[in-house]
């Protein structure tokens, strides 16, 4: 544990080697970036278990000196540390393996390479951090590799787009993030996680200024797991390569947002409003996105949209003091989140294309590909049995016992729209006859084919790691040695497991009526003017298009006015003053030698007068 | 012999470089105003010489400024009186208020 | 440490003309290499001072004094009203000589693009390194004016000539801006050295610590001073609303002069702050801070803003330059540590940053002959290098963590949180249009489809890998390492403290 700094440099030193030999190398570039992920992977599980036994480890060393403060950087692992590590090496392990199907025949296939090395340095830096700066300085990396990757495809206009738009609105949570640690760190003199969470104990800091800080945290949070109002990014983010979006858009980073509430979870605990600001946000995006998610037509999209939502399902859970379930889902989601985007990556590569009234009847035709896609769509629709049902249970106990009854039932619906949408999504492309000419489909090499039954296998087991009925392994060992964190278990009417089976359930059945079954309209919500909403996403992007970017652009424009016209006319207004001077001057210049001597003549006379008058001293 | 007193030469000093000046200022022949400078620059003579005898140490001193004044006169006509001609093959003209070249 | 080190140090660009005015006027080869030969000595002997600083030599052994002027009788006034010939450095005064080596020396390998009378260039170039590196390691107030005014005339010239199609126009706003900048602080030093009698930095500041009864000054007086002061570094800065010049010369004068000018003589504006007014006048300095603060955040939004809308990538780059200076000014109104070490490494970071796009200007224009982001676009599929170095450029200066915009953006900013927090929130705003506006140039320049084809077009070429990847390397550097700067700095922050009583 003492050298668990040396999982992130396994990535980094792919990114590096890659991106300067990476050409030569061509598509052996993937063995490599594969080669020292799965380094870090067997690393972070070798932590994990010695984590098991051993307390907390943590090591700095001075990185700044400011006067007489000395920032420091260095790493710790905890519990949570610990197991974000092994979930971030693992996937990202997993993804480096079935890129190397799903890239091949890419000419820049070793810079895809070293941008997953550069982002998975980032990550599992971001999650080995001891304080606030260094997460800050891992959490911009990771947003630099994430905008890297979903650029990947340069030449398309989309994808320029998307990478400007997914780094700019996590830059503005950003800067929330940045301001709130920076009056945190005024307040307590550390970045350091323990000395901040000793100081809000000892109530060293003014609960306004909890509260304002907590908040402004969050805002990073916000920015980066894709919560509304900053949530438009993530889903134009999709325009990367599909295993990137299931890495980095569904497992990792935007999970980094969650990650941070969890490991600042004192801070906020010790502050109500930010409590609630967080599960609202949470319950509110849940549902929000998840209704989005039930008419889009993009294969993609439907998962980006599922994954905002659930984002907002873990940011519930902690809003609600729910430390374990927010982690908890966080976890299971990473896998059959990630489990879907690659199942869905295998769909696009057989298929070529991402909508899904295009597609029809592929249950035949990829026999791997679709029951794996059934197992993570069983997962995140919450089906008993399956890891979703138990982490998703979790969450909706911890609402209830925090006595938010009306996110409570937000967070129902929610479940609902999203075993039903899913469901719609997979009924969709797998059950009915082909749509269109889909005759040369194949099912994709066992390099992609063989990840996902990884992720499918955990896709199904991880929630027994903690459930009611075995044992709550993973909340006790989380909080264990800290009671700032709350229960390991949060006991909860056993009523609300059955609303969520039945829920989920209700919501595939409707799914099965109308898309496999057809016995109800597929056009259930037809042209109707909630339908265009919801497909236009509630127009928020035009509503940013037309309020924050238009103001931006028309204060540039004003401000572009006051420089041509003030600062340029006041230089204008110096310059022309000088030379209308000179003009002035020059105008007694008429050339006129006798002119010149009668002024000559003229100012002597006056000299002697004056001389005369003073008698021969001026004064 | 000595009932000349020293203020007439003065005035007669006087009236010759006024009306030199005039004529300086504002004739527009130039080789008028050469005349008007060398009516001055006779003025000046005049005084030195007064001086020379009538000041408060008379000595030859003033005369022989006189004659000094009188050789860069000659000098100065002599240039001048080149320049206007050159002036002249060049220009056609011999009117001050035409020659204001340098000032462009 | 050897006789004269400085002043061989700082005069070793002559060498260089000398060898210049034998060399033949159209061997272009020869004059360049020549050229770039003559900025090795300075690089050389200027590392060597850091690291022999580093490992824990005292600075005051490099430091040289000869009588030069004497004013008056000097058996009657001693000591008093002569100039010395005085060089020395301190921490912050060695890193930016080290900076203005490193970039004279790369600008000299940019100037590959130089296409006419490379003699004259050269040895105007040179000129012009002998007058930065003499601004930094001047002792005394009249010295470093001279080297100041040293740097102006070259420039003047520089741009004038070998610039693009309005370089005259930009040289004479570069000269009447400036020449009116230094006529203040010819007004400033001036005043100074009648009143005390000397233009040592060392004495003046402990004379006008000393001062508390306002005998040699009145308190007004110093304040007048110290705001002249601050207009004309403010010029040469530039501060808010007399930048107008800077952006005419960004855009007009060639990547390599503008690599130079970017990286050091803007700085120059920086440095005399920091020196002379703050620490000539740390009290006054003080009741200026709020309006110093303001008119960095206004600088930081105003620069921004405009870069915005810009459709020339030089002039975004201009403005960016003028966005960043803010974060100087931000720095320094802090006035705590956090602050100024922040405006030091701004300061650096920037000069690097921005030596870097705009050589990587000169590389797309030298290809394209055009920067004009419309026109461009698609450029990383041609040249994913250069288009690579670009983004890293871009990534530094918006301020991304591991590089060196990011230290000091963080530093100045934690700096201001702590005196004056809404102030500071909102020049925050600067951050996210920063990285509005830099990605908005940069992707339009590399991504997307290309609007023609540029068929042909040639990557990085050997020497030009070396510019590019000295800079980025060194800006890495800083922003993994900082200490590299920071331990220089140590005793210098602490002098400056020491002043402000902080």
């Amino acid at each position: 544990m003492e050298n668990a700094w040396i999982i992130p440099l396994f990535p980094l030193l792919s990114f590096l080697f890659l991106i300067f030999f990476g050409k030569r190398l061509k598509e052996a570039s993937a063995y490599i970036g594969i080669l020292l992920s799965l380094a870090s992977f067997v690393y972070s599980l070798l932590v994990l278990f010695e984590r098991f036994t051993s307390p907390t480890h943590k090591a700095e060393s001075v990185w700044l000196t400011i006067g007489d403060v000395q920032l420091t950087a260095g790493f710790e692992v905890n519990q949570l540390n610990a197991l974000m590590l092994v979930i971030v090496s693992l996937v990202s392990f997993l993804v480096h393996t079935y890129s190397k199907g799903y890239m091949h025949g890419d000419e820049r296939f070793h810079v895809y390479y070293a941008y997953l090395g550069l982002f998975t340095f980032a990550m599992l830096g971001l999650v080995l951090s001891p304080n606030l700066l260094q997460t800050y300085i891992f959490w911009e990396l990771v947003g630099l590799g994430s905008f890297l990757l979903i650029g990947f495809y340069f030449y398309k206009e989309e994808a320029k787009k998307a990478a400007k738009k997914a780094f700019i609105m996590t830059r503005i949570g950003d800067v929330g993030l940045l301001i709130g640690m920076i009056l945190l760190f005024w307040q307590v003199g550390s970045f350091e996680y323990d000395e901040i969470f000793a100081a809000v104990e000892a109530g060293a800091v003014s609960s306004t200024m909890i509260t304002l800080t907590a908040i402004l945290i969050f805002i990073g949070a916000v920015g980066k797991s894709g919560q509304f109002p900053l949530h438009t990014w993530l889903p134009d983010a999709m325009e990367g390569p599909t295993p990137v979006s299931a890495l980095i858009h569904a497992a990792t980073m935007v999970a980094a947002g969650v990650y941070l509430v969890a490991s600042l979870f004192p801070l906020f605990t010790a502050s109500e409003t930010a409590l609630m600001t967080v599960a609202i946000i949470g319950a509110f995006t849940a549902i929000f996105a998840a209704s989005i998610g039930l008419v889009q037509k993009d294969i993609k999209r439907v998962l980006a949209y599922s994954t905002v939502s659930q984002l907002g399902y873990m940011m519930l859970a902690l809003g609600s003091a729910g430390y374990v379930a927010g982690v908890f889902h966080l976890m299971t989601h990473a896998f059959f989140k990630a489990l879907l985007f690659l199942a869905a990556g295998s769909v696009i590569h057989a298929v070529h294309t991402q909508d899904i009234e295009k597609m029809g009847g592929l249950w035949k035709k990829l026999r791997v590909t679709g029951p794996l896609f059934l197992i993570g769509t069983l997962a995140i629709s919450g089906v008993p049995l399956f890891s979703g049902f138990f982490s998703k249970d979790e969450i909706l106990i911890a609402a209830w016992a925090h006595g938010n009854t009306v996110l409570f039932w937000l967070a129902v619906i929610a479940a609902f729209f999203t075993a039903f949408y899913m469901f719609r999504l997979f009924f969709m492309v797998f059950s009915g006859e082909s749509r269109s000419d889909m005759k040369h489909v194949k099912e994709s090499p066992s390099v992609m084919t063989v990840p996902m039954m990884v992720l499918a296998i955990l896709a199904v087991v991880a929630g027994y790691v903690n459930t009611p009925w075995f044992g709550t392994f993973l909340g006790d060992w989380l909080t264990e040695g800290n009671p700032a964190l709350g229960h390991g278990h949060i006991e909860g009417p056993s009523w609300i497991m059955i609303v969520a089976t039945v829920v989920s359930l209700l919501g595939i059945f409707l799914a099965w009526l109308i898309y496999s079954k057809r016995s109800l309209s597929r056009d259930w919500l037809g042209a109707s003017t909630l339908y265009t909403i919801l497909y236009n996403k509630y127009y928020i992007d035009e509503l940013y298009e037309l309020t924050v970017l238009k103001v931006t652009k028309g204060l540039s424009l004003i401000l572009r006015f006051i420089e041509t016209f003030i600062v340029e006319g006041i230089v204008k207004g110096v310059s022309g003053a000088v030379s209308g001077l000179g003009h002035l001057g020059s105008r007694f210049q008429s050339g006129q030698i006798q002119r010149y001597g009668a002024v000559a003549f003229v100012g002597l006379a006056i000299l002697i007068v004056v001389f005369a008058v003073t008698g021969g001293y001026l004064k | 012999m000595s009932s000349v007193p020293l203020s007439a030469y003065l005035a007669l000093g006087l009236i010759l470089f006024c009306i030199g000046l005039y004529g300086a200022l504002t004739k527009r022949n130039i080789i008028i105003v050469l005349i008007s400078i060398e009516l001055m620059l006779n003025a000046a003579n005049i005084n030195l010489v007064a001086f020379s005898k009538f000041g408060v140490m008379p000595s030859i001193t003033g005369q022989i400024f006189a004659l000094f004044v009188m050789a860069v006169a000659a000098a100065e006509v002599a240039v001048g009186v080149a320049i206007l001609i050159a002036l002249y093959r060049n220009r056609n003209t011999v009117n001050i208020d035409e020659v204001n070249t340098l000032k462009h | 440490m050897n006789f004269a080190y400085l002043s061989i140090l700082v005069f070793s660009p002559l060498l260089g003309i000398i060898a210049l005015l034998f060399v033949p006027k159209a061997k272009e080869s020869v004059i360049k290499t020549v050229g770039f030969l003559a900025t090795l000595p300075a690089l050389v002997l200027s590392l060597m001072a850091y690291f022999q600083y580093r490992s824990g030599s005292s600075l005051e052994r490099l430091d040289e004094m000869v009588n030069w002027i004497q004013f008056g009788n000097p058996n009657r006034l001693g000591e008093l009203f002569s100039i010395k010939y005085e060089l020395g450095v301190d921490g912050f005064s060695l890193i930016m000589l080290v900076l203005t080596a490193i970039l004279s020396t790369l600008a000299a390998i940019a100037s590959m693009y130089i296409k006419k009378e490379w003699k004259g260039y050269f040895m105007l170039f040179l000129l012009l390194e002998v007058g930065m590196l003499g601004v930094f390691a001047a002792e005394n107030l009249i010295l470093f004016f001279i080297f100041f005014e040293i740097t102006l005339i070259p420039t003047f010239f520089l741009i004038g000539k070998w610039g693009y199609f309005e370089k005259e126009k930009a040289a004479f706003s570069f000269l009447i801006y400036n020449g009116l900048g230094s006529a203040v602080l010819l007004i400033v030093i001036m005043v100074l050295f009648a009143r005390t009698g000397t233009s040592n930095i060392e004495a003046l500041t402990s004379i006008l610590a000393a001062d508390s009864s306002s005998l040699v000054l009145s308190e007004g007086g110093k304040m007048g001073l110290l705001i002249a002061m601050l207009i004309a570094f403010g010029v040469k800065l530039p501060i808010f609303p007399l930048h107008s010049w800077m952006v005419r010369v960004h855009v007009q004068a060639s990547p390599s002069v503008v690599m130079l000018h970017a990286g050091i003589l803007l700085k120059i504006g920086a440095y005399g702050i920091i020196r002379f007014g703050m620490g000539i006048f740390p009290e006054q300095f003080q009741d200026l801070a709020v309006l110093i603060a303001v008119l960095g955040v206004v600088n930081l939004l105003y620069g921004a803003f405009l870069a915005l809308v810009q459709t020339d990538f030089k002039m975004v780059l201009a403005y960016s330059s003028i966005s960043h200076m803010g974060i100087v000014l931000i720095g320094l109104g802090a006035l705590n540590e956090a602050g100024i070490q922040g405006a030091i490494f701004q300061v650096v970071s920037h000069g690097l940053i921005a030596a870097l796009l705009f050589f990587l200007v000169g590389v797309f224009y030298e290809r394209l002959q055009t920067s004009n982001i419309p026109n461009l676009g698609g450029l990383a599929k041609g040249m994913p290098i250069t288009a690579g170095f670009l983004l890293a450029g871009a990534m530094a200066s918006l301020g991304m963590p591991g590089m060196s915009g990011f230290v000091s953006e963080f530093m100045a900013f934690l700096g201001l949180f702590r005196e004056m927090p809404v102030l500071a929130a909102v020049g925050a705003l600067g951050i996210i249009l920063t990285a509005v506006y830099l990605l908005r140039a940069v992707l339009g320049i590399t991504y997307g489809k290309a609007h023609r084809e540029f068929a042909g077009i040639t990557d990085l070429r050997k020497a030009e890998w070396v510019p590019a990847l000295v800079l980025l390397g060194i800006i890495v550097l800083i922003g993994v390492y900082p200490s590299v700067l920071t331990e220089p700095l140590t005793s210098t922050l602490e002098t400056i403290m020491l002043g402000i009583g902080g």
